[in-house]
């Protein structure tokens, strides 16, 4: 006899009350504006959760592994699962290297039983939105082989030093996976080489994803529709708080000036040399004087930040580093207060943005300097801007460093 | 006539006027000069609202305390506003605001410290959420950040800056600078960044001249006109530790501070490092040396 609050209700014996109620239509009858508002409520919360001083793993190493096989040519998610995947991965890269510009990812696709690798690992964005238009003609078929496609990611990370945070993330659209061995021995060795995976799942919540995804600390997701799809993809464009395991260490990275090549400009004579980038694609090969110059090993390279092929230095630039800075000193959420229409407030202290009693529901206040913002200028700071503007207009709170 | 512009288009630019001013040499020591900054910058703002009829413009003043809405003015003051002298209305009510709030600006700060740094990064911010907020209302803009400023080096406000400079890339939004005082590479690396102009006059009595040639054309026509070659700038990364430029450093994988030397603790977030090997082959034989 089961006593009536079990804990581990299911959803058809009540577990969940009224569900629907927390879906309102708004004037229009539109369900979009209550959706929208779920997702940003959600949002919030994490932004609320997230410590501030956990150690980041600044410098990652992601594999993405898509699944080509017969189930994504299902078209529950338009135009088909293949495509809808292929464009969200393309916002998610260019995110990913947006936030995270020391970084290198590379792509794998598993159809037919076997995984195959598309793109390999490197720190530029081109590469890899090429690879994927390729993969966006690529005929699905065949079944997923979760194990092939965990093996050859793992083959490659292994290898990395361990100061970098190494990852995977499988995007997977079917329910079943064909795999040649044990998959749970594969698990535990991604455990013991400290691999984060995570997975998104197109279909349905399968056990073997959860338990690999919960072993190795990943995270697991289910989509609802595509706009859902997109804000679990962005997640992962945030560093992953770092693995205890994972050894802070020294890195030697080398800043290129750029020679511009044009006459007159550098005091030495301009050298003229092929750039080490292309080197494999002939007919991109160009015989230049401008350029980033390796300070080792003086081999050329068009664009930054890359690892030199010739002495294995790290090549970057300041801004680039400048771009991470943000995950570590993040902005402190804003305080959230009603509005009370009455009131004769100031305007919103960054946008100058009257407010309303219709589309301001909350404002919100800075901690430190008190100053107060609409909506869309909290999400703009937090997101985009990652600097409060009215704290950074006094000399007292404008420093968040020292 | 067709230019290959859209007519539909908008442009919306944010002036943002440093008033602390007392870092050029050549405007301390001349007053009337100074007070001639404020009527270039105001003739050319009515100049860009000249340009199209849908233009539009904002101005944010910051000094070394605080920074400072100066147009446009939410509760504008509409009673008194007829033609004066010809002048058209708009012109007049721009004009009118823009003096009577910097001089309540300068009152405020009469007697306080001018020895620090100014506030141009929080004043950048703020016009920057305007930018965003005139994005999603308006269909077409283009925008662009015209920073007037006396200010030099800033240390303390380099965070704040890149930020600045990265959301304005994203946003695109184009910061060109117009540099009165001493060279500040900060603020070229922020126009390289963002792609806008980086300027400074040979002779501030001809400011507006400058202001008008350099900083009046759209981002679309610029690169019809033959404006100053783009400075060199050097991206080179400063160490922690002497702020000396280095070519090869070693950079902290927790806080990505940047120093010259191998030390086995780090300056900034004092985490400790193992002593400097060859990169183990296998991770397993590094877990062996530390049993």
């Amino acid at each position: 006899m089961a006593a009536e609050d079990d804990g581990k209700e299911y959803r058809w014996e009540t577990g969940y009350e009224k569900t629907w109620e927390a879906i309102k239509e708004d004037d229009d009858g539109l369900l979009d504006g209550s959706v929208a508002e779920i997702i940003q409520k959600a949002k919030r919360k994490r932004m609320l959760e997230r410590k501030s001083n956990a150690r980041l793993g600044m410098m990652r190493h992601i594999f993405v592994v898509i699944d080509l096989s017969e189930c994504m040519a299902d078209q529950d998610l338009k135009p088909t699962r293949q495509i809808c995947t292929i464009k969200l991965l393309n916002a998610f890269i260019e995110e990913f290297f947006d936030h995270n510009p020391i970084s290198q990812m590379g792509i794998i696709v598993m159809k037919n039983k076997r995984a195959e690798k598309v793109s390999d690992l490197t720190g530029t964005a081109k590469k890899h939105i090429k690879a994927l238009h390729q993969i966006e003609s690529m005929p699905c078929g065949g079944e997923p082989s979760l194990q092939n496609a965990l093996e050859m990611a793992m083959r490659s990370l292994k290898m990395l030093p361990s100061h970098a945070s190494r990852e995977i993330l499988i995007i997977l659209g079917s329910l079943t996976t064909c795999d040649p061995g044990d998959i749970n021995q594969t698990i535990n060795e991604l455990k013991e080489h400290v691999i984060q995976c995570s997975l998104i799942s197109l279909a349905g919540e399968v056990h073997i994803c959860k338990a690999l995804a919960k072993t190795t600390g990943g995270q697991f997701g289910v989509v609802l529709d595509d706009a859902h799809f997109k804000d679990l993809l962005l997640l992962h464009v945030e560093p992953p708080p770092a693995a205890a395991k994972l050894e802070p260490a020294l890195i030697k990275m080398g800043f290129p000036h750029h020679v511009t090549g044009a006459v007159g400009q550098s005091k030495d004579a301009p050298m003229l040399a092929i750039c080490m980038c292309h080197l494999d694609v002939p007919s991109e090969c160009k015989l230049s004087a401008g350029g980033y110059f390796c300070p080792q090993c003086n081999s050329k390279y068009c664009e930054l930040p890359v690892e030199c092929k010739a002495c294995g230095l790290t090549l970057a630039s300041a801004p680039h580093l400048a771009r991470s800075y943000h995950h570590l000193f993040p902005v402190a959420p804003f305080a959230e207060l009603p509005f009370n229409a009455g009131d004769d407030n100031d305007p919103c202290y960054s946008c100058q943005r009257s407010y309303s009693a219709s589309k301001d529901k909350n404002i919100y206040k800075c901690g430190r300097c008190l100053q107060i913002f609409c909506v869309d200028c909290d999400i703009f700071v937090h997101e985009t801007l990652h600097m409060c503007p009215g704290c950074a207009s006094h000399p007292s709170t404008t420093s968040q460093l020292k | 006539m067709d230019t290959g512009e859209d007519l539909t288009e908008s442009s919306l630019l944010v002036v943002v006027l440093d008033v602390g001013l007392s870092r050029a040499t050549t405007l301390r020591n001349d007053p009337v000069l100074a007070g001639q900054v404020l009527e270039a910058v105001i003739a050319f703002s009515n100049a860009h609202m000249m340009m199209r009829l849908k233009n539009l413009l904002a101005l944010v003043a910051c000094d070394t305390e605080t920074t400072e809405w100066i147009y446009p003015e939410r509760k504008a003051d509409m009673s008194d506003l007829r033609q004066q002298d010809g002048q058209h209305e708009l012109f007049n009510e721009l004009e009118r605001t823009v003096r009577r709030k910097i001089a309540q600006l300068l009152k405020r700060s009469a007697g306080s410290n001018s020895k620090g740094e100014s506030m141009l990064s929080g004043a950048l911010g703020r016009a920057l959420c305007y930018v965003h907020r005139m994005q999603q209302e308006e269909r077409q803009l283009n925008a662009r950040v015209l920073v007037v400023t006396a200010n030099g080096q800033s240390v303390s406000q380099y965070m704040n800056f890149m930020n600045v400079f990265f959301t304005a890339q994203k946003q695109n939004v184009l910061i060109d600078v117009c540099c009165l005082g001493p060279e500040s590479s900060l603020l070229q690396q922020g126009c390289d960044i963002t792609g806008g102009q980086y300027f400074r006059p040979p002779q501030p009595q001809g400011l507006l001249q400058y202001l008008l040639w350099v900083f009046l054309p759209e981002p679309l026509l610029r690169n019809k006109l033959a404006l100053p070659p783009r400075v060199k700038v050097d991206y080179r990364a400063a160490c922690f530790c002497h702020r000396e430029l280095v070519d090869i450093g070693f950079v902290c994988s927790v806080c990505l501070s940047i120093v010259c030397k191998f030390s086995p603790i780090c300056t900034t977030c004092h985490t400790l490092f193992k002593n400097p090997g060859t990169l183990p082959i296998k991770p397993k034989r590094k877990k062996a040396k530390m049993v």
